[in-house]
């Protein structure tokens, strides 16, 4: 059987699910992808202005006692998740540089939405201690109750919002 | 006793190693993205329409196969648990941080796990949302003495969801793969009739069985959890070093 580019979602979620018990199994903790932006902000920022980054009320506990906010486990696995996209995409020629939108939107108002978007869950990431998969998919495996709760106003949110950007999509 | 996993608490490999392993993790994390289905835009903001419902679906069975292997390998003996890191829950923060994130994503049309994916494949607006995220962490963590005390308010220790409801560890395993189920069900449901049978993509037969298989093995061995007590999974009574935050029913005192 042989599943093509597009996977059926149960065996293409169980992946995901394995990658995450592996992390459980080796590193006890769970996968994630927002913590290492945050990290890559504190080391950006932390060259532009140290003094200031290393006082952060937020960003300083990166650098406590000379550490390196790149040389962390989040980050190690956001290199291989940027390996492993990359190879799947490439072995099914799919690797394409375009913009992705819905039939009725330009692509200069689909990268001004996609920036808008960035932002708020960049933000929203940040105040939830995590991401769909840091936070929601790992929370949601050691039954979290912050993570279900966290999952279920994702979709809250975005039904809500739906009908205000539906020409982006469909 | 000596108990082998995770490998990283127990001592058996090293920090460095550790670190090491994180990418072949990623690695099939990110490949996994990819045939979900998850580096296009379009097909996770679908989800939001309910005209592709594959994004939960792939979420649900994510969750499903990390709760049953994360509990069975601690009820198996195999994983000492006490030294997995269980994410504590500050719930008002978490709540309005999920309809922040659920909102950006339906007009971003990522979140950042895919659209880190979606860079690696050459997706442009998975570049600028990725700008735009970085943007957002900044403004979080430089203007953080603004939303701190929010950020780190109704804080409830690691708690879970068979605490919240009193009921056995095993026996919430087995209703979560049953909300799985009968989410999965109801939302292609609602796909077919908002949209129409014709319209929604649709799997082929030896899949749909395949997926029917595995479905119906996460429900027995749900069944098979709910008739272990907690104790058996982890032991509640011992107040373990490595909780970062106490636990939420055990202590009395707030950090």
């Amino acid at each position: 059987m042989r599943f093509g580019t597009r996977w059926p979602p149960v065996p293409a979620g169980i992946l995901i699910g394995i990658s995450m018990l592996l992390a459980f199994v080796v590193a006890g903790r769970g996968i994630g992808a927002s913590g290492a932006m945050t990290r890559l902000v504190a080391w950006v920022q932390h060259g532009l202005f140290p003094v200031a980054t290393e006082q952060s009320a937020y960003f300083g506990k990166y650098f406590a006692d000379g550490a390196h906010p790149l040389n962390d486990y989040v980050v190690f696995l956001l290199v291989g998740l940027l390996i492993g996209a990359f190879v799947a995409a490439w072995l099914s020629g799919e690797l394409r540089v375009e913009v992705l939108r819905g039939p009725n939107i330009t692509t200069r108002n689909r990268l001004l939405l996609a920036m808008l978007g960035g932002i708020l869950t960049g933000f929203a990431a940040r105040l939830a201690r995590g991401c769909t998969s840091g936070q929601g998919l790992v929370g949601g495996a050691e039954l979290s109750v912050g993570a279900w709760t966290f999952l279920l106003c994702i979709f809250a949110g975005g039904w809500m919002a739906a009908w205000f950007v539906r020409k982006q999509w469909i | 006793m000596d108990i082998a996993a995770p490998f990283a608490k127990t001592g058996l490999i090293s920090a460095a190693t550790n670190l090491w392993l994180a990418i072949p993790i990623g690695i099939i994390f990110g490949y996994a993205l990819f045939h979900a289905g998850f580096t296009d835009s379009r097909r996770i903001a679908w989800a939001f329409y309910f005209k592709d419902v594959g994004v939960p679906v792939v979420m649900f069975s994510a969750i499903v196969t990390g709760m049953i292997g994360l509990w069975g390998l601690s009820l198996a003996g195999l994983i000492d648990i006490s030294l997995v890191y269980m994410l504590p829950t500050y719930l008002v923060p978490m709540a309005v941080g999920g309809v922040l994130f659920g909102i950006g994503m339906v007009i971003g049309g990522y979140c950042p796990g895919t659209a880190i994916a979606a860079v690696a494949t050459g997706k442009l607006d998975g570049v600028v949302f990725i700008g735009g995220f970085l943007i957002g962490s900044m403004v979080f963590g430089d203007f953080f003495p603004v939303w701190g005390d929010f950020y780190n308010s109704d804080y409830m220790g690691a708690f879970r969801l068979d605490q919240l409801m009193g009921i056995g560890l095993g026996s919430t395993v087995l209703l979560m793969v049953i909300i799985a189920v009968v989410g999965t069900i109801s939302m292609i449901f609602v796909q077919d009739l908002v949209w129409g049978e014709k319209n929604t993509l649709k799997t082929s037969r030896p899949f749909m069985k395949l997926q029917g298989a595995l479905v119906a093995l996460a429900i027995v061995i749900g069944t098979v959890f709910a008739f272990f007590p907690t104790e058996s999974f982890i032991d509640d009574t011992v107040e373990t070093p490595f909780y970062i935050v106490p636990k939420a029913d055990m202590t009395g005192t707030t950090p």
